[in-house]
């Protein structure tokens, strides 16, 4: 079993507590991704685990084993770090070789292992260069081989396309996906862009402020966010979440808002009535038109409109609530500031928060 | 096909202009060079003489002292003697200084003491007072311990006049460095030794190139030490110089001149010889990402 289990761990750096009881388990062969803002210990995180840092407090265990006393090379664990860090005075296969020359490897099973790393990671034509000869994904692709070469049972990623432009971020995940499916390595990733955490991990650990706040997979941490930090760190572009209050009525319950009235019967909640909530929606849960059947409508006017390619972002103020949508780019053609429009919420893709404390209600 | 696609981008004007300003910059240089070339007459010749029949007369005489009155051989002089010292003394403890340096840097950086920044200071501290204050003391001192006028004294004087430069210099290289790859080292499994030899040495080489260099320029110009505390076994070069000056002959600038030309071959050659490493060395941090 390689399981990776963190439990209650605590690291300080003097007075900031940089992770503040952090738990969370990886299954072996599981692709894990850590999502959080750069604050929230993602870093350190990977960081402890890999016995860079020695921790304040809690354990971690990996494969059954107490990682707080085992040297940092033995633990069978490699990090691709977010600089790619590459030796910069050892050329491409000098970099391959040294994680295992530092074990003893034979210089015979040094070659092998180099040259099948340089393969799977399609570099063998850089072998004999310098890293800063290499362009950006061939450093990437160095400092994944460099990883793998060791043939770690837990790999760790710190936010390693962070360094790279668009186009080789996307290529990149790819890649991940690849090696990931082809090694069957467990794989623990940190990351700022829920992008890459939703397309990359099976399950997705939400983190805030040195804690994990929402384990799920990319689907339910989408559909059900259990507060509005979740729903504002998952999904892009961002939830919209318009303050409202909680109405008892016949048989059921609705949620006043700004902008109208919507039925919340469907719902099971249990509240008395007269509660503060905010209501969130995602812009692509808002629809142009009049769709009866999928939810309320409301007349909204056109405030600005941000053309993101294939689709477009609308700035809309719903009698005096402001609201994203998002739209097709084509339907959104005509669609200018000042223009009236009817839109409907689908009613299957709301949330309701608490308005103080942020919980999901539905 | 480069410089003349540099001079067409600036412009013969400021191509013309900025050699000028080298050339004054230059001209003293220049002229010392000349004057090692002239005879006595020209070297003391109103105006100037730019033309003139160049003469290796004030070479030889560096070396070998004519016997002025009634034939004989011609006398070596001691002059091979202090340039061997020159070389001798600023080499061993400019490297000496390198090493301990190093070494010092790399715990400042790496494993920082209580109080880091305050040690940091007072070693800079050291270099805040003028020579001329310690000067005094260190003779009686190095007199009282027999250290006076031996190479051993002057090296560790050296070694210790251009530690702190040493130390700050190369910290700062340490300090740029990029501290994942040394992370990246230890989950490698690289040893506290490796990292400083096999990871982080070579990274900063082309800096301690330059630290090395420049502490070999300063000690090589070096003169109030020197002049109190080398013996005559031990006498530098500035030193040894300045003792021509003066004389019943009055000064003979033309060998004045001649020695000056030699002293500056060796650093000319350390610096050309190292001029790539100098300029990463100097430009370091500002040109990497």
């Amino acid at each position: 079993m390689a399981d990776l289990i963190v439990q209650d761990v605590v690291k300080r750096f003097g007075r900031v507590t940089a992770l503040d009881g952090m738990s969370f388990e990886v299954r072996e062969g599981e692709f894990y991704c850590l999502l959080g803002p750069s604050s929230a210990g993602k870093t350190t995180m990977l960081r402890a685990i890999s016995g860079l840092e020695q921790l304040d407090g809690g354990r971690i265990l990996f494969g059954g084993r107490d990682m707080a006393a085992a040297p940092i090379q033995g633990r069978g664990i490699a990090m691709i770090f977010q600089t790619f860090a590459l030796y910069p005075h050892l050329t491409v296969r000098a970099n391959f070789a040294y994680p295992l020359e530092r074990a003893g490897v034979p210089a015979q099973e040094i070659r092998t292992r180099v040259g099948e790393v340089a393969e799977l990671l399609r570099v063998g034509h850089t072998l004999d260069r310098l890293p800063s000869t290499l362009s950006g994904g061939e450093q990437q692709r160095v400092a994944i081989g460099r990883a793998l070469v060791r043939r770690p049972q837990l790999l760790l990623l710190d936010e390693p396309l962070t360094n790279l432009d668009a186009k080789l971020r996307h290529d990149t995940r790819a890649e991940f996906k690849r090696l990931h499916r082809e090694l069957g390595m467990t794989m623990l990733y940190a990351t700022p862009d829920q992008l890459e955490a939703l397309t990359m991990g099976q399950r997705v650990g939400v983190m805030q402020a040195g804690r994990v706040v929402q384990v799920d997979t990319p689907r339910s941490l989408y559909a059900a966010p259990q507060d509005t930090y979740v729903a504002g760190m998952v999904g892009s572009p961002a939830i919209n979440l318009v303050p409202g209050t909680i109405r008892r009525r016949d048989g059921g319950f609705a949620v006043d808002l700004p902008f109208g009235t919507l039925p919340a019967d469907a719902w099971r909640i249990h509240l008395s009535g007269g509660e503060p909530v905010l209501f969130g929606v995602r812009p692509h849960d808002v629809l142009l038109g009049h769709h009866p059947t999928r939810g309320p409508g409301f007349t909204a006017t056109v405030h600005l409109t941000e053309p993101l390619g294939d689709v477009t972002l609308l700035d809309l103020d719903v009698n005096g609530a402001a609201m994203k949508m998002a739209l097709p780019e084509e339907r959104a053609l005509g669609l200018g500031p000042g223009t009236p429009i009817e839109v409907t919420l689908s009613a299957a893709d709301v949330h309701l928060f608490h308005a103080e404390t942020g919980v999901r209600i539905a | 096909m480069t410089r003349s696609r540099e001079i067409g981008r600036a412009g013969w004007g400021w191509t013309a202009f900025a050699g000028i300003i080298a050339l004054i910059y230059f001209f003293p240089v220049m002229w010392i060079i000349m004057t090692a070339f002239k005879t006595r007459p020209d070297a003391l010749a109103v105006p100037p003489k730019f033309f003139f029949t160049p003469t290796l007369d004030n070479f030889v005489g560096v070396f070998f002292r004519a016997v002025i009155s009634g034939g004989g051989a011609a006398q070596a002089t001691e002059f091979p003697l202090y340039f061997f010292n020159s070389i001798f003394i600023a080499g061993v403890s400019c490297l000496l200084a390198l090493i301990i340096g190093t070494i010092a840097a790399y715990g400042f950086s790496r494993y920082p003491l209580k109080g880091n920044e305050t040690y940091m200071f007072i070693i800079l501290t050291t270099r805040m007072m003028p020579a001329i204050v310690v000067v005094i003391p260190i003779f009686l001192m190095f007199r009282e311990i027999g250290l006076s006028g031996t190479y051993a004294g002057i090296i560790f004087l050296y070694t210790a006049f251009n530690l702190p430069f040493t130390i700050w210099m190369v910290r700062s290289f340490f300090d740029e460095l990029n501290t994942e790859i040394e992370d990246a080292a230890r989950m490698d499994g690289a040893t506290e030794r490796q990292l400083f030899f096999g990871i982080c040495l070579p990274q900063v080489k082309a800096g301690l190139a330059a630290t090395f260099v420049f502490g070999l320029i300063l000690t090589w110009n070096e003169f109030l030490f020197a002049l109190l505390l080398t013996g005559v076994d031990t006498r530098t070069v500035p030193v040894a110089m300045a003792r021509t000056l003066g004389g019943e002959m009055g000064v003979d600038y033309g060998l004045l001149a001649a020695i000056v030309t030699l002293f500056l071959i060796p650093i000319f050659f350390v610096t050309f010889l190292l001029q790539n490493q100098l300029l990463r060395g100097v430009t370091f941090g500002t040109v990497r990402k």
